[in-house]
């Protein structure tokens, strides 16, 4: 099992890595107009200020969602954390325990609640394709599996195998934007920074 | 948009409510225009020398007046022309002159 | 509708082709960023509600993220090992006649190119790039919607996208000049037109000469009382306009942004002064050299940063009280958003007005007039375009202003039907008018 772990872990990389490269692939864009601003000052404000709640109109008006995306990674990623100690063979003290606990359990609600906002609401399941079913299955029951494998050791091997898979299947569907998130709003960062937009001087709210 | 009712017959409006086929004018169909497209009840002299000169100007070169050439050739005011019109010259006189809608952001 | 029923005959004309002559079109357009955007939208549809055609028309076909992936599909299918073995489970789509006309319908009819979403996007797509790109694409398959395609003809053929002769724009300059030299009560105040070696050279919007002059007589005023070296060209460099930017086709776009760059150099200016107007700014200022491929051999700046400068520096003084009626500022997308001229406006209208109240949401944060992209050239989605700025005429209603200020010709023929359509009662003007107004010459 550890095996087949490590191996879709590699596999990820690689496939990960390959897709990194392809997007590269596509080439700079020289730029000839005159900066107004900093590029490096706009991406760094888009991975900052700019991601704040308040910063975002769309996640004040959606609070709900992004609570529930919010616990949503929390959980998965802590599941990982847990996947590598159990693969390591670490033994994590009791509160930090109870802390990923906390983490895989809310990760799972908040993933399922995602799961069916995207099956209730008609607009979100017009917008879906099969992928963002099997995307978010996956790593639902990987926070939920991490979760009942703390109360019931014995589950480790389904743990596992499901983590295995959700690895195998990250580079295949959407959840490859644990990679283009960064790429994505770096280049945001950069095109709004270059241009004096990022970081904003007012209070567009006001 | 739904065609316009006139004389028995439909005619065409784009969805901007510009006539189609411009050749169809004629000054009974710019007083249904002027009370469809600009809510205006009574076409007054002024409006009319204005909408006349911008007809001819059309027929002879195919497209609208200068703003300029309005003013000059009806002795129409420029600020009064704003006032007849109240959706400017554009999209409210040449409209109810039967042009097609001039390209550029208007 | 005719203009419909066009575009359904050039889709049934369409063949095999002409989709591999999109495709590559499509594909010459993206680099390593819109490469990485179209690999990253998640569907977590919070976009939505960052889009005024979304807000005015709650429907799945006005949600950006469904815009992006009627574009993405067709990415995946061809561009990426996923979308050839498994399209059924990621969403890829053959570019066919329906995807074509999924395109033009997001691309065209429900997107005012306005960047919104951009920044509310929960992963920071820049959703218009690709837009951009689709739109090139659509146009070398020749579905260009024929209304936005022919005034890029106008000024392509005729120097400007009005079609003005060089006759009529001069005639009109200098009848502005005498309306001004009345205005101001002096025969010196003049309308300079190609003053070689003028410090600055003066563009303007084909709409000022042909409809609405008061607006460049605004200008020139300011200009006079701050004893600016300026000028105006004669030639086709006095349109700031490019509706290349709406078309999409860098070519053409890069053909009209020649005819400043040939004036500046004929008249050899030193500042190329773009108008009050938010496409013609993003265009001279921010596409045109990555269309020529070249930076510009002399400095650009806006209408706006010149009149900040010269209240700033005392070359004019400004008596707020001469304009007393409540006065808000709409944010043009391609000036403030994509433009980066945000603040200058403001510093203006504070000093030229006596109550300033903003808009909320504001600068960056703005809605789209509605009338932005090329929108108000395109007769077939006028019905969309009104009810899409609906949410600005709800925003103007929310100040209770009576004179909504845009520093943008073509957000201000939007903001004109607005306000017939909203019943707004609004007067609309330039940032110019105001500051003309206000304009106390014995300072």
């Amino acid at each position: 099992m550890r095996l087949l772990v490590l191996a879709s872990a590699i596999w990820t990389i690689l496939a990960m890595a390959f897709l990194h490269h392809k997007t590269k692939g596509f080439g700079k864009r020289t730029l000839f107009s005159k900066p107004a601003g900093s590029p490096r000052k706009g991406a760094l404000y888009a991975f900052t200020r700019g991601m704040a709640p308040w910063a975002k109109e769309s996640v004040m008006l959606n609070l709900p969602s992004y609570v529930a995306g919010m616990a949503f990674h929390a959980g998965v990623f802590s599941a990982f954390g847990l996947m590598c100690l159990a693969l390591l063979g670490f033994e994590l003290p009791f509160f930090l325990l109870v802390i990923a606990q906390v983490f895989t359990l809310l990760g799972a609600i908040g993933g399922l609640s995602l799961f069916v906002k995207r099956i209730v609401k008609a607009e979100l399941r017009g917008l879906s394709c099969p992928d963002d079913f099997v995307s978010n299955l996956l790593s639902t029951a990987f926070a939920l599996l991490a979760f009942l494998w703390t109360l019931v050791p014995s589950m480790e091997s389904l743990w596992l195998a499901e983590g295995a898979l959700l690895l195998i299947y990250a580079p295949i569907g959407k959840i490859r934007h644990c990679l283009f998130f960064f790429t994505t709003r770096y280049h945001l960062g950069a095109f709004f920074g270059r241009r004096g937009t990022f970081p904003p001087e007012g209070n567009s709210h006001a | 948009m739904s065609p316009i009712a006139f004389n028995g017959t439909a005619v065409e409006q784009n969805e901007e409510g510009f006539l189609v086929d411009p050749s169809v004018w004629n000054e009974e169909l710019a007083v249904v225009l002027a009370k469809a497209e600009e809510g205006l009840d009574q076409l007054t002299d002024d409006h009319w020398s204005v909408i006349r000169f911008i007809r001819n100007h059309f027929n002879e070169s195919g497209n609208a007046p200068m703003v300029r050439s309005m003013c000059k050739g009806t002795g129409v005011p420029l600020k009064r022309i704003y006032e007849l019109f109240p959706s400017g010259p554009a999209k409210g006189a040449c409209k109810l002159a039967g042009l097609p809608k001039p390209d550029g952001c208007v | 509708m005719p203009e419909l029923d066009e575009l359904e005959s050039r889709l049934d004309a369409l063949v095999e082709g002409d989709f591999q002559r999109g495709l590559e079109v499509f594909r010459s357009k993206l680099k390593e960023a819109e490469a990485s955007y179209l690999n990253s939208c998640v569907h977590c549809g919070l976009c939505a509600s960052s889009c005024h055609y979304h807000r005015a028309d709650a429907t799945l076909e006005n949600v950006p993220a469904h815009k992006l992936d009627v574009i993405a599909a067709v990415f995946k299918r061809n561009f990426t090992a996923m979308g050839r073995v498994a399209p059924g489970l990621v969403g890829a789509r053959t570019f066919d006649r329906e995807m074509a006309k999924a395109w033009v319908d997001a691309v065209f009819g429900r997107c005012s190119l306005c960047g919104r979403c951009s920044i509310n996007c929960t992963i920071g797509i820049a959703m218009p790039r690709i837009f951009r790109a689709a739109r090139a694409a659509l146009g070398a398959m020749g579905l260009t919607p024929s209304d936005l395609q022919a005034t890029v003809d106008n000024s392509l053929q005729h120097g400007n996208n009005m079609a003005i002769t060089q006759e009529d724009w001069v005639e009109t300059v200098q009848w502005i000049e005498e309306e001004l030299q009345m205005e101001v009560d002096d025969p010196e105040a003049k309308l300079p037109l190609d003053k070689k070696g003028a410090k600055i050279l003066f563009t303007v919007n084909p709409r000022e000469p042909k409809f609405f002059p008061l607006s460049l007589q605004a200008s020139a005023k300011v200009f006079w009382a701050a004893k600016e070296d300026w000028t105006l060209s004669s030639d086709p460099g006095w349109d700031l306009t490019n509706y290349g930017l709406f078309n999409c086709k860098d070519d053409e776009a890069g053909a009209i942004t020649q005819n400043l760059v040939d004036a500046m150099e004929r008249l050899g200016c030193k500042t190329l002064v773009i108008g009050e107007c938010g496409h013609g700014y993003g265009a001279a200022r921010w596409e045109g050299p990555e269309w020529l491929q070249k930076s510009y051999p002399f400095e650009i700046k806006s209408i706006l940063e010149l009149m900040d400068d010269y209240l700033r520096e005392g070359r004019i003084h400004v008596d707020p009280s001469k304009n007393t009626v409540p006065v808000t500022l709409h944010d043009p997308c391609n000036l403030v958003r994509h433009g980066g001229i945000c603040e200058a406006q403001r510093r203006v209208l504070r000093k030229s007005v006596t109550t300033f109240t903003e808009m909320t949401p504001n600068r960056a944060e703005n809605f789209c007039c509605g009338g932005g992209g090329g929108q108000l050239s395109m007769a077939r989605y006028k019905n969309r375009r009104i009810q899409s700025g609906g949410v600005k005429a709800g925003q103007i209603k929310d100040t209770g202003a009576k004179i909504v200020v845009a520093p943008c010709h073509n957000c201000i023929d939007q903001l004109m039907e607005l306000n017939k359509e909203y019943k707004l009662n609004v007067q609309i003007k330039t940032v110019a008018e105001m500051v003309a107004d206000a304009i106390v010459t014995t300072a």
